[in-house]
């Protein structure tokens, strides 16, 4: 056994808490991408895109169900959760940053970089974890909770190893007569309440279904062992989504990775607003209304984590509640995108997604903020 | 941005009670002064832009008294402000009344029309009202279970003394 495979059930309750802050980071580079798209324009990379960042969600919650199916705790608001960007992911030998920019070229190489299937090369093999040289002080994704120096060779391991870790102590569990899935049944996110969400949620109550829960992550962002497609055929893998961005060219089946041959697509570079890259409210000059509304935005979002953090904690029903709050995401990070930011000329205005923390209020009620 | 479009904006403000963010958040300013210079021309928009720049400073008694005089109430420009307006809200130009097409002369572009797609789903009424354009802007499954979000806006502004 490697000296990296998780070997207690805290360990494995910390990874997929870190999963979750992995699914999580990939959220406000690929919806801040999406809102700076200028209307009228881009609208197959605005389709790719809205796709992609609703499968993200849909992994942020399976993740939730099977840390809860081993009877872990949800926490969403733990200070260490949301990602301050540029934050630093593996990609095989190196890492790389995943940032908060427009819509283009550079945002496209990133987003192909953590998408990337990513298979270490003969004379990595049994190398174990490759030293992060990213550093410090910079968030980390997808590291090892024992060594934080190090980092995975790529998402897909990170995974692999949780992967890895339930089957060793599910079988450790079950030669003592136990499980390890001892987690509340009532608190899976099932269909029932997440609606239309980016692809089918099933309650994970055993080995057999946290493992197709996994698969389920890795397929749709990697595909199926660097196949083009996942498994059942029909769906393409995030990854050659974006690559048929850059390509300009869609797959069709019998495809070759790499070598889209469908139909032709178009792309605007310029077809964005310039925000400022990974900007931050401190960035943003004092006393300006755009200022307010990042921070108005930073706290909505942080009240939207809070109210995810309870309904993955055995209010389910909650996540009704979320659905329009999402909406309402999309409403303020345009009017942030479309407005100049002051003293950078020709700047715009970007969500800056700083999250108070300890926000101790439960997650007001829409009720209470009407102003009749 | 020329030097109009700061004008632009701050009489956009101060005739739809709505702020600077709001205006420049629909991602639509630039395009409704062009749709100004194209219905009445620019001689007509620097006008309205020059009486605007004229009023005394904000927040006093004669500021409001002085849009009632040389803006709303004005001859020429105080229709074309409040078609101004009615584009913030609704996105549609609004042809003029024959009454002041028969006293300052007909103008090809005025019909009433709609400025793009996107004037329509930006528009400000649905903002004011707490709800989202038909058929765009959707607030997502379940929302019509949870009151509107209507808007607070700045207890600086007095609706009442505007009238």
């Amino acid at each position: 056994m490697d000296s990296y495979s998780i070997k207690t059930l805290d360990e494995l309750k910390e990874f997929l808490f870190r999963a979750m802050q992995l699914e999580h980071a990939t959220i406000p580079p690929y919806l801040t991408a999406l809102y700076s798209i200028k209307p009228g324009v881009n609208q197959d990379a605005t389709q790719v895109l809205r796709v992609i960042v609703v499968e993200e969600m849909l992994h942020l919650t399976i993740a939730a169900n099977i840390l809860n199916a081993i009877g872990g705790k949800l926490d969403l608001v733990r200070p260490d959760f949301v990602a301050s960007y540029p934050a630093a992911l593996p990609d095989g030998e190196t890492d790389f940053k995943v940032g908060i920019q427009a819509f283009g070229r550079e945002a496209l190489a990133a987003f192909l970089k953590i998408e990337r299937p990513a298979r270490r090369p003969e004379h990595l093999i049994g190398k174990g974890l490759i030293y992060r040289k990213t550093p410090p002080g910079i968030t980390a994704l997808g590291s090892h909770p024992r060594h934080e120096d190090f980092h995975f060779y790529s998402i897909g391991e990170f995974y692999s190893t949780i992967e890895e870790g339930i089957k060793y102590l599910e079988a450790e569990a079950h030669g003592a007569g136990t499980t390890i899935f001892t987690g509340d049944r009532s608190r899976q996110i099932t269909s029932e309440y997440y609606y239309s969400g980016g692809g089918e949620l099933f309650p994970v109550t055993d080995l057999k279904s946290a493992l197709e829960a996994i698969e389920l992550i890795i397929e749709q962002g990697e595909g199926d062992g660097g196949g083009i497609y996942d498994d059942d055929d029909h769906e393409l893998a995030h990854y050659y989504r974006f690559e048929e961005l850059v390509k300009g060219r869609y797959y069709q089946k019998g495809d070759q990775p790499g070598h889209p041959t469908g139909p032709h697509l178009q792309v605007d570079w310029e077809g964005a607003y310039p925000i400022k890259e990974n900007l931050k409210v401190a960035d943003i000059f004092e006393g300006s209304e755009l200022r307010e509304a990042a921070i108005a935005f930073n706290t909505r979002y942080g009240e939207f984590l809070q109210l995810l953090t309870r309904a993955y904690n055995g209010q389910p029903s909650l996540l009704l509640e979320a659905v329009p709050m999402m909406f309402e995401f999309r409403n303020m990070i345009l009017e942030l995108i479309r407005n100049p930011l002051p003293k950078h000329p020709g700047k715009n205005g970007s969500p800056t997604y700083e999250i108070p923390g300890g926000i101790k209020q439960p997650a007001v009620t829409r009720q209470a903020e009407v102003n009749a | 941005m020329t030097s109009r479009f700061e004008p632009f904006l701050g009489l956009s403000a101060e005739l739809t009670a709505f702020s600077h963010f709001d205006l420049l958040g629909t991602g639509l300013a630039e395009s409704y002064l062009a749709t100004l210079d194209k219905v009445v021309g620019g001689e007509i928009t620097d006008a309205l832009l020059a009486a605007f720049t004229a009023l005394p400073p904000p927040e006093s008694e004669a500021r409001i008294q002085a849009v009632r005089t040389t803006i709303l109430g004005h001859e020429l420009l105080g229709d074309v402000a409040r078609a101004l307006i009615k584009l913030w809200y609704s996105g549609t130009w609004f042809e003029l009344s024959s009454a002041w097409t028969e006293r300052f002369g007909p103008r090809p572009a005025n019909i009433t029309f709609v400025v793009s797609p996107d004037a329509y789903v930006e528009g400000l009424l649905w903002k004011a009202i707490g709800a989202h354009p038909a058929g765009a802007k959707g607030q997502g499954f379940g929302s019509w279970a949870f009151p509107p979000k209507i808007p607070a806006f700045s207890p600086a502004l007095d609706f009442q003394n505007l009238t």
